[in-house]
């Protein structure tokens, strides 16, 4: 045991040498210090606020918990029922996954059509690039119940059609089992896609012109430049936005809420809805818990992939 | 910058770009459609929004707006939501963009440790921690303050922040920075008299975002505020719509008037906001 | 350049306000009169809110020399009251949504027990016993309830006679009669449940009191039978048949979206005959029959058919009222519970705001200016509620978890994923996990 020690010894002798140095010229305040001083501040009221209160919620998903008065230590128990005993918890996770999936293609598909399709125009522009971006500043209430009128099935739009003798348009999109989730993702969607395509135009503004014209001197159709110079062009936000959209789409609950509180027969149900119900109608606030931390479980494997991605050298 | 000058060639590219602007027209009617729809039942009768939910009003009532505002108390409930997005807004630029600069110009130590745990603690479902930190604020006599609940909002927006300007920062090439430094600046100059001013299209794109959050925030809101001359104009909205019946006409024009002051921000900045993001791409 | 000029003095100017409004605390003036706080919901909106605080609340304090109330009208009053009181704070006269929550606070310690005030008072002598007992748990009194409400059919008259229909009286005559409606093109019920989800429990609940009768339900209630019995299971099935005929609101899908608006609607217009609904849609069929709705039809209504013709009332608990444990004047708070609850409060309230008034005696006098229909439904609920000949709605007896489990898993069923007698196996292993836990609120002895 002597010998190492002495060596540990004798490193950390050159390494507090080094930081003396170091110190003496500012580097290590600069290089260390300094960085985490910009940090601080909202790193310490982001700590306060959320992880503070989730680590607590992570002991009360091993309890009991009403949601009011105390809450005794059951184990895993209400990790044993998520697996074995909820049948609507495999359910909800199903169309989690299914909102994933849409989420993934749908409003990142319009969003890069139109990005590119208002990218090379002058005239009017910045009256599209508005318009097309006001639906997002509507909070969700209104929005969800704004299209719940629409989407009446006698006196909405799908009345329109059934008026203009459209067959099979006779129908409440929000009451059918089979299409409540893609009507509901399809509002959520109306509200969202704008967004993505304002912060998709500004990164194609951003990518140099010379990249078009050598394209277009090479040959390269429309469909190629998309592909080839517009697609790297604005890649860091394009992925970017599918991690955040990966995320969000596990937590995703406001507009389902509104509208369908996960029904009808459970065909809306994701996990926050179980959670909500959980916590807030059937008083089981430490089961609520439970489900809550399987959500950032799934959340937290999203994150390992980007995270291995980026060690695989992705600039992201 | 280059200027198209030859006018011909102008009238042929605009020409090509008639698809363009077919694409749009659909765009168009799809994302503004509905919000006539609800400019429209804002000026309808009860008795004509049964009959007539989509179309045009037959007659234009306009009782509707004073009766909202009345009830919706929005005189006192704008001013709040309007202190609660300044508030917000004007912290998380600031120490969001703080922290964003670190990550991408200060090479900060365990960046990507922090990044990590940012993006988990923009992961974890609010109703998860709602009632602890619901139990903490009443401690530190919080609960019923706006301070109190734009440090939730702090918290809550700066993950997505953080990342925005932080991708932002780092398209921007170290050149000027060096210079600066080169010159004595401190790290605290190069952020306000560089950086700031060289990613400002990120920071007002964000803060539109966090604004547009705060404006249209309810859960928190509700919970965390009690006392109703500190209700927000989200919470006044919601009292319209009760349990049992709607007043689908009061709660269009009280819709019509929460959308109507964001709007105006977004007009009002839209220029700069444009300009920022053609302009703000500095390729290395 | 200038645009960032006027960022940065906008953020100047937010951070000059965040100091102007930071932690200053409680900045309370002195005050003479003792303070009492509460928060409530109301189903009347905004407007009904302010006709409460204005008929109940300022004449209060009016008439209070120690005592000043503030209300205050919570959006989401539930939740946030909820998360107050498990957070040791919360306002002075809780209210809750319905006994079975109640029970729950008061079974965590959040609630301070009344009997004193009761018998200061004279609760006990004013108050419906049933309604009261509700409020009881381990034999102290924690909650007072307030908004009895009953559900009745209403029906379109002007309608009915057009087509010689008659309002019926059991359930075969109903179920024969919502045939002939729809085979006359008429929607039979205006249901809907797009607003309001738990809707769907309305229905479960009627069908099993109206079909097994209000006895077995108690029975059920108190364990001595189970809800797999037969004519449970022939009640949901009655009602999922009903539901898959399409006769309320002309199809499921259209019965999980049809907006309440447009229900209310279409029954005035004729286009649909019946709804079964509770007491608080009264203010709602005004608005859509007659002038205000812009036709020259009418409405009228009838006990919920049973399965004899006997009239029965699923009676249930809208709201009730308790006093916080934390209550820094719980006589204060007490003093104005009483004056809330008073025959004459309660009474204005009623003709004034519409709102439905708690199970207190009240002189048929007193309700002058009330729509002489609802007048009807009130006398004949309280008549049956004395003699005992009452049923039970789900979101007053039946404790939390089953509550959630009626409404939610009943869609189940009409959907055909589930047949009535797994729903009820179901429930019955929920209801035996509550009781066995306690959580069963108090059932008053029939």
């Amino acid at each position: 045991m002597g010998k190492p020690m002495t060596m540990e010894k004798s490193i950390s002798t050159e390494r507090l040498h080094d930081a003396r140095a170091s110190w003496r010229k500012g580097a290590f305040f600069r290089k260390k210090v300094l960085p985490w001083l910009f940090v601080t501040p909202i790193l310490l009221i982001n700590i306060t606020v959320v992880l503070g209160p989730a680590l607590s919620a992570g002991y009360y998903s091993l309890t009991d918990w009403s949601g009011i008065g105390a809450a005794n230590f059951i184990g895993l128990d209400n990790f044993r029922r998520i697996l074995l005993e909820d049948s609507s918890y495999k359910s909800a996770f199903l169309n989690n996954l299914i909102w994933l999936g849409l989420f993934l293609t749908v409003p990142i598909a319009m969003a890069l059509v139109g990005a590119s399709v208002i990218s090379p125009i002058r005239r009017g522009a910045l009256f599209f690039r508005l318009a097309l971006f006001v639906p997002y500043v509507l909070p969700s209430v209104i929005v969800a119940n704004l299209w719940r009128t629409l989407l009446d099935p006698d006196r909405g739009i799908m009345g329109w059609l059934t008026d203009q003798g459209l067959p099979g348009t006779d129908i409440a999109l929000l009451g059918r089992q089979n299409t409540v989730l893609p009507t509901i993702a399809f509002i959520d969607n109306w509200h969202w896609w704008g967004f993505l395509m304002v912060l998709f135009l500004a990164g194609m503004q951003n990518i140099s012109r010379d990249l078009y014209e050598a394209a277009r001197l090479d040959g390269a159709n429309r469909w190629e430049e998309f592909r080839d110079v517009t697609i790297p062009g604005i890649r860091p936000v394009l992925v970017f936005m599918v991690l955040m959209t990966a995320i969000w789409s596990f937590l995703t609950f406001d507009y389902i809420w509104i509208l369908t509180q996960g029904g009808p027969a459970g065909a809306s149900e994701v996990l926050s809805v179980l959670v909500y119900k959980n916590a807030f109608q059937a008083f089981q606030a430490g089961y609520a818990s439970a489900i809550g931390l399987t959500m950032s479980f799934f959340v937290g494997i999203i994150i390992s992939i980007f995270i291995v991605l980026r060690r695989r050298g992705w600039e992201i | 910058m280059m200027r198209a000058s030859n006018t011909k060639s102008k009238g042929t590219r605009e020409l090509s770009l008639i698809p363009n602007y077919v694409i749009l027209s659909l765009f168009l009617l799809f994302a503004i459609g509905p919000l006539l729809v609800l400019l429209f039942n804002s000026l309808k009768n009860r008795a004509e929004l049964g009959n007539n939910p989509l179309g045009i009003p037959t007659s234009i009532t306009w009782d509707n707006y004073p009766r909202a505002w009345d009830v919706g108390n929005f005189s006192t409930t704008t001013l709040n939501s309007a202190i609660l997005v300044a508030g917000t807004v004007a912290a998380v630029l600031l120490l969001g963009g703080m922290a964003a600069y670190s990550l991408a110009k200060l090479d900060l130590p365990g960046g990507n440790g922090l990044m990590l745990y940012l993006l988990v603690a923009s992961s974890l479902p609010i109703h998860l921690f709602l009632v602890p930190l619901f139990f903490f604020w009443r401690q530190l006599g919080l609960v019923n303050n706006l301070f109190g609940l734009i440090l939730i909002y702090i918290a809550v927006n700066a993950p997505l922040a953080i990342f925005l300007l932080r991708s932002y920062m780092v398209q921007l090439p170290r050149d000027f920075e060096d210079a600066a430094r080169v010159d004595g600046a401190s790290e605290w100059q190069v952020f306000t008299k560089v950086v700031v001013p060289l990613s400002w299209p990120g920071f007002l794109t964000v803060g539109l975002v966090v604004s547009l959050a705060v404006w249209n925030e309810f859960l928190l809101a509700t919970v965390f505020l009690t006392d109703q001359s500190k209700f927000t104009v989200v919470t006044s909205y919601y009292n319209f719509t009760t349990q049992f019946s709607r007043d689908w006409t009061l709660t269009s024009a009280a819709a019509v008037m929460m959308i109507a002051p964001i709007l105006v921000i977004f007009l009002i900045f839209q220029r700069q906001f444009i300009e920022g993001m053609t302009q703000g791409g500095m390729k290395g | 350049m200038t645009i960032r000029k006027r960022l940065h003095l906008i953020i100047l100017l937010a951070m000059a306000l965040l100091v102007a409004i930071g932690p200053t605390g409680a900045v309370t003036q002195a005050q003479d009169k003792e303070q009492v706080s509460m928060w409530f919901n109301s189903t009347g909106g905004a407007e009904g809110a302010n006709c409460i605080i204005e008929q109940a609340i300022d004449t209060f304090n009016e008439q209070s020399d120690g005592v000043e109330v503030t209300a205050t009208l919570q959006a989401n009053s539930w939740d946030a009251t909820r998360t107050a009181l498990a957070g040791g704070g919360g306002p002075d006269i809780v209210t809750t949504p319905g006994p079975s929550f109640a029970f729950e606070l008061a079974q965590s310690g959040q609630l301070m027990a009344l009997d004193d005030f009761a018998a200061e008072y004279g609760w006990t002598e004013n108050f419906t016993p049933w309604a009261l007992q509700l409020g009881v748990v381990d034999d102290q009194l924690y909650s007072i309830p307030s908004e009895v409400e009953t559900l009745v059919l209403y029906y379109n008259k002007t309608l009915f006679e057009e087509h010689g229909w008659e309002a019926p009286q059991t359930l075969d005559e109903l179920m024969a009669l919502a045939e002939e409606i729809d085979a006359a093109g008429i929607i039979p019920f205006a249901h809907s449940n797009a607003e309001w989800r738990p809707t769907n429990e309305w229905f479960v609940g009627e069908f099993l009191n109206h079909l097994a009768g209000p006895e077995k339900v108690y029975q059920a209630l108190t364990g001595e039978l189970e809800w797999t019995d037969p004519e449970f299971v022939s009640a949901i099935e009655l009602l999922t048949e009903m539901q898959q005929n399409g006769w309320f609101m002309g199809g499921l899908d259209r019965y999980y979206t049809t907006q309440t608006a447009t229900t209310f609607a279409m029954l005035a217009e004729g286009e649909a005959a019946m709804k079964i609904e509770g007491t608080w849609a009264v203010p709602d069929l005004n608005t859509y029959f007659g002038d205000e709705g812009g036709n020259a039809n009418e409405w009228d209504w009838v006990p919920v058919p049973s399965a004899d013709g006997d009239p029965i009332f699923d009676l249930g608990i809208g709201t009730t009222y308790g006093i916080n444990k934390n209550a820094q004047n719980p006589e204060a708070a007490a003093e104005f519970l009483s004056y809330y609850f008073s025959p004459e409060v309660q009474a204005t309230l009623a003709v004034e705001c519409g709102v439905v008034p708690a199970p207190v005696e009240i002189e048929p006098d007193a309700l002058e200016g009330l729509d002489p229909r609802y007048a009807e439904i009130i006398a004949a609920m309280n008549e049956a509620s004395e003699a005992g000949d009452y049923g039970y709605t789900t979101w007053t007896f039946w404790p939390p978890r089953s509550d959630v489990y009626i409404y939610d898993e009943i869609e189940r069923v009409w959907a055909g994923d589930i047949t009535a007698e797994e729903y009820l196996q179901g429930l019955q292993s929920l209801f035996d996990e509550e009781v066995e836990a306690g959580d069963i609120p108090p059932i008053p002895e029939r």
